[in-house]
């Protein structure tokens, strides 16, 4: 599989190389196109697709048009590791954007000071990544610590949560989802009634449904990806539970809906994005998305279209494709995209987008209430 | 006392739906020597046309079972004929190596042809809850729970009790003799792929209306299926219904009483006790090998 598919790949490349003129500029991505959430990352790759020929149809940067070389890194940090060498040093790009899982991207790091090429990343959500002090690296999107700050308060103002069930998947990110919310929240005042987690690809939630029974709360924040929180959200309704559900992870994305069906109605999500946004910035872009590819942007389609976006203009500005003067015109990025506006700090830490609360209410993501991250 | 009631109808139905995904697996150990790595896969096959003779054909839950059998069970049997013959008799390590291959092959086949997208193959049961007493269960799952039944029944009785079954039992036991007798024991051979095929794909269509399917979730399958057939005792029939419904409570209660983090670790947990005071499982099948 993985042959045929850097078969693939590199027949596209190569194929791309030869109908291009000489004088583009290439852009590196790489993004998982194989494993578990190679869904995730397919629609991140259409996002950024779609910023690139966007761009190009207008006269691409500094005259020239973008060339986008996607790399396929699994989600693996060995594999993403390979695709960055390989854009480096045979595709010789000028930048790079990746690599969705944050173990992943925090392997490519290294890789991009050592080369001294810019790297951004829209997806990887580890707090940690930014306290490395890679001034190389960008990431234009929230942090898992950065969310709960900015939602703990919308939640207990809003749902009115008091006795709160915490439940995440076992991993770092499931872990630290939970940590973080559970902080804010008892801040606040509310009162933590249960805390549990479950393991990737579980299967059945009676157990964990049959405690959430007992344990007497009004709420329950869940920390889980699209087939996990898919599954247990549809369980949840054939216990019948009255409890309120308000999860992070892909919540509020086509498939989730279409997965769930009648048992996603009523839950609450919060996303760093939702099609629903009403800023005109993203209606232009769910337009055109749609046009391009019938289904309504997700989340991670907004961040390979945001990363691309803040990238090109960062060399637009920079005026050449010398990779100290792209790093430097990243740090002054002032980016308007679909979900709000984007600048990043000394850390290469993005704020000053927007977050959402949404509702799934008859399968659409109701937006609910908007905040805007800050540190 | 309504919690634990709760808990072991969790269980019960788990382990239900354990035994079912085991049964393919074990019966194939059974009545072959072929320690089958392609399980899981064969399970996800199953759900995956189940999804699409349901959800894009439109087709009926139980004519799309009954499909799902015949094609796989067919399948099965090719499989056995133009690949597992190859490696018959030639130790355990060429079997192993076979079936992983064509685990790789089904799964990557599968991604290729259905993407990573999970999927769920549509049941006419409702899934809304329904209160037994303080106990809160589904019309599907009870509906799942009967026909698994039905499949076990049927199955015992096939291998218990007619002349195929009689046939496949002689096979492993002695093929030579058996070929004496003039059983054709490559077609046997065949056969007992098929059934074993067809009952994990079976399972796999069942329970993907419960749960979701999707081309990887192949390993996982696996990895419970080897762990109920260890508790039960390979290659027994029994062992895998009662390894199944152990483990279904075992990982209830263990959840309910304890962290649901750490469930899956209680399945392996209870393999290694089992391996060190009954390495053969609970129902053992050793005095059946000639």
């Amino acid at each position: 599989m993985r042959k045929t598919c850097l078969g693939i790949a590199a027949s596209v490349v190569m194929a791309a190389t030869a109908a291009q003129a000489q004088e583009t500029i290439k852009i590196g991505l790489i993004q998982p196109l194989t494993g578990s959430v190679a869904y995730n990352g397919k629609t991140d790759v259409n996002g950024a697709t779609l910023a690139v020929d966007m761009r190009n149809a207008k006269g691409g940067v500094m005259g020239k048009k973008i060339d986008l070389v996607v790399e396929d890194g699994q989600c693996r940090p060995a594999e993403s590791v390979n695709a960055a060498e390989k854009l480096i040093q045979r595709d010789k790009v000028v930048a790079l954007a990746g690599a969705f899982c944050s173990s992943a991207t925090l392997a490519v790091m290294p890789v991009a000071a050592n080369y001294k090429i810019p790297l951004i990343t829209g997806v990887s959500s580890n707090a940690s990544l930014t306290e490395k002090g890679n001034k190389y690296f960008f990431r234009a999107t929230e942090t898992d610590e950065l969310l709960a700050k900015s939602f703990a308060k919308v939640v207990f103002d809003t749902l009115k949560l008091r006795n709160v069930a915490y439940i995440g998947v076992n991993d770092d990110w499931g872990r630290g989802g939970v940590a973080e919310f559970e902080k804010q929240m008892t801040a606040l005042g509310a009162k933590t009634v249960m805390k549990e987690y479950f393991e990737h690809g579980t299967t059945d939630f009676y157990t964990l449904l049959t405690k959430l029974k007992s344990s007497g709360a009004d709420g329950a924040f869940v920390a889980a990806e699209t087939q996990d929180g898919s599954i247990f959200v549809k369980q949840k309704a054939e216990f019948g539970l009255p409890v309120k559900v308000f999860g992070v992870g892909s919540w509020a994305t086509a498939d989730f809906i279409k997965l769930t069906g009648d048992a996603s109605e009523g839950l609450y999500a919060a996303v760093p994005y939702a099609s629903t946004m009403t800023t005109p910035k993203n209606k232009a872009f769910v337009d055109a998305y749609v046009e391009r590819f019938k289904e309504p942007p997700g989340k991670y389609s907004a961040a390979g279209f945001n990363s691309l976006n803040i990238m090109m203009d960062a060399i637009e500005r920079a005026g050449s494709t010398d990779a100290e003067k792209i790093r430097e015109s990243l740090t002054k990025t002032n980016y308007e995209g679909p979900n709000g506006h984007f600048q990043f700090d000394a850390k290469g830490q993005a704020t000053g987008f927007s977050v959402v609360l949404v509702q799934l209410q008859k399968g659409v993501p109701n937006v609910i209430a908007t905040t805007t991250v800050e540190h | 006392m309504d919690f634990l009631l709760q808990l072991l109808a969790n269980g019960l139905v788990n382990g239900t739906f354990y035994a079912l995904s085991a049964l393919g697996l074990t019966l194939i150990f059974g009545l072959m020597r072929v320690v089958n790595f392609a399980h899981g896969e064969l399970y996800m096959v199953g759900g995956l046309i189940g999804w699409a003779l349901t959800e894009l054909v439109g087709a009926n839950f139980f004519l799309a079972l009954l499909i799902v059998v015949i094609a796989t069970g067919a399948a099965g049997y090719l499989i056995d004929r133009w690949l597992i013959e190859r490696v018959r008799n030639q130790g355990a390590e060429s079997g192993i190596l076979l079936t992983i291959g064509i685990s790789i092959f089904l799964t990557n086949t599968a991604l290729l042809i259905v993407g990573t997208v999970p999927h769920k193959v549509l049941s006419p049961f409702a899934n809304k809850p329904l209160f037994l007493g303080p106990v809160v269960l589904t019309q599907s799952r009870l509906s799942i729970v009967a026909i698994c039944a039905v499949l076990m029944l049927a199955v015992h009785l096939l291998i218990k009790h007619t002349t195929l079954g009689r046939a496949m039992r002689a096979t492993v036991q002695d093929a030579m003799a058996a070929s004496l007798v003039g059983i054709r024991t490559e077609r046997i051979h065949g056969f007992t792929f098929a059934l074993g095929t067809a009952l994990a794909s079976a399972a796999g269509a069942l329970l993907g209306s419960i749960y979701v399917t999707q081309p990887t979730i192949g390993g996982l399958v696996s990895l419970k299926a080897f762990v109920v057939v260890i508790l039960g005792g390979l290659g027994s029939f029994a062992g895998a219904i009662i390894g199944g419904l152990v483990l279904g409570v075992a990982e209830a209660l263990w959840g309910g009483y304890f962290a649901t983090g750490y469930v899956d670790a209680i399945g392996f947990a209870l393999v290694i006790v089992m391996l060190l005071v009954r390495p053969y499982g609970l129902f053992s099948v050793k005095s059946e090998r000639a």
